[in-house]
């Protein structure tokens, strides 16, 4: 007893420390691929091989930090409300982009994958890759897939999105700031929202709204597609 | 006195969230229990239930350190290494041209149908 909650705390504090010392680098660097998601997950996956740490131990203390995703994905109603006057001034572009999106996210990473071959978790783990983590995660669970792989699409999908998206989206002549807000937050979530902050408020707010919404339709999409894939 | 606010203001956040995998559960919703805690908290700000500073500061402070509550789960890609290796390694291209897909098409869509609107208006 003494020991699991020594071990808990040891790794919530861990996590916490990782999180907070890579937060500060990538303050100091600001390099996209210094986002502390990555490189504390990096720091942490490094400690748990080189101390033969089984990951089950490891969550004794990470299910506690994990446990406040769920609230977290109820304060994304705060900043879409505070936004709602974007959203409402532009209803129609801003739904239509995002259903769009998702349709096309969806639609589009189950056919690549299913035509490399690959198994139906796998399939059903790729699935909501363009939605926001803490979602993803739970659409792929209820589906039947593999909530950590789809962490780690949903990751891919964020990184290709703001490395390669800015030079495509010059390529496609999208510059209008629901357009740029648009690209980024319906393919590449949270971090491509952080991306679309350095062209502007107005990119950054479609952006937002966007990842709040595709999380949204995504939700209701996900099961349409799976029935429709596998029919 | 702060603390205290927070504290509560967490536990009404997350009164959301309960009721939301409640109504999940008891209905068998396929939807995230956080989504419909989402669209319930969306909607009781909208019909102005209660005032948006009722939940302002502890939603923000929760949201600015959203990306350390994905850390453990993100953590268990640990048991799936062999999932990239061999063959595995499509994944990531795949994962890659579909979210340029996604990228083109809703940038493209909700572009043009901005235009549309904004020139229409102009000729009013």
């Amino acid at each position: 007893m003494m020991e699991t909650i020594l071990l808990a705390l040891f790794f919530i504090i861990f996590t916490f420390a990782a999180y907070f010392l890579m937060n500060l680098l990538y303050i100091r660097f600001h390099y996209s691929f210094l986002m502390p998601a990555l490189t504390a997950t990096f720091v942490i996956v490094l400690f748990l091989l080189m101390t033969d740490t089984a990951y089950d131990t490891y969550m004794i203390g990470g299910q506690w930090i994990d446990s406040l995703l769920g609230p977290a994905v109820v304060a994304l109603a705060i900043p879409l409300y505070k936004q709602r006057k974007l959203l409402f001034d532009n209803l129609v572009p801003v739904i239509s982009g995002i259903l769009v999106g998702v349709v096309i996210g969806m639609s589009t990473g189950l056919a690549l994958a299913k035509l490399f071959g690959f198994s139906r978790t796998l399939l059903l783990s790729l699935l909501p890759k363009s939605i926001t983590t803490p979602v993803s995660m739970e659409i792929t669970e209820q589906l039947g897939g593999i909530p950590s792989l789809a962490a780690v699409f949903v990751m891919i999908a964020g990184f290709s999105g703001i490395i390669i998206g800015p030079a495509f989206m010059k390529m496609l002549h999208i510059k209008t700031p629901i357009g740029v807000g648009m690209g980024f937050g319906a393919s590449a979530h949270g971090i491509g929202t952080a991306k679309a902050l350095e062209y502007g408020a107005q990119e950054a707010s479609v952006s937002s709204v966007a990842m709040s919404l595709s999380a949204v339709f995504g939700s209701f999409l996900a099961p349409l597609f799976v029935w429709i894939f596998y029919l | 006195m702060k603390f205290l606010i927070f504290i509560l203001q967490f536990i009404f956040i997350y009164g959301f969230f309960f009721l939301g995998q409640l109504l999940c559960e008891l209905f068998s919703i396929p939807l995230p229990g956080s989504i419909i805690g989402f669209m319930l908290m969306f909607a009781a700000l909208s019909l102005k239930l209660f005032p948006l500073r009722f939940v302002e500061s502890t939603a923000t402070l929760l949201l600015s350190f959203l990306p350390l509550y994905f850390i453990p789960a993100t953590v268990g890609v640990i048991e799936y290494f062999d999932v990239f290796a061999g063959k595995g390694f499509f994944l990531i291209a795949v994962v890659i041209i579909s979210t340029l897909l996604t990228m083109a098409a809703s940038g493209l869509t909700s572009q043009y149908l901005g235009r549309r609107i904004e020139s229409r208006k102009e000729q009013e």
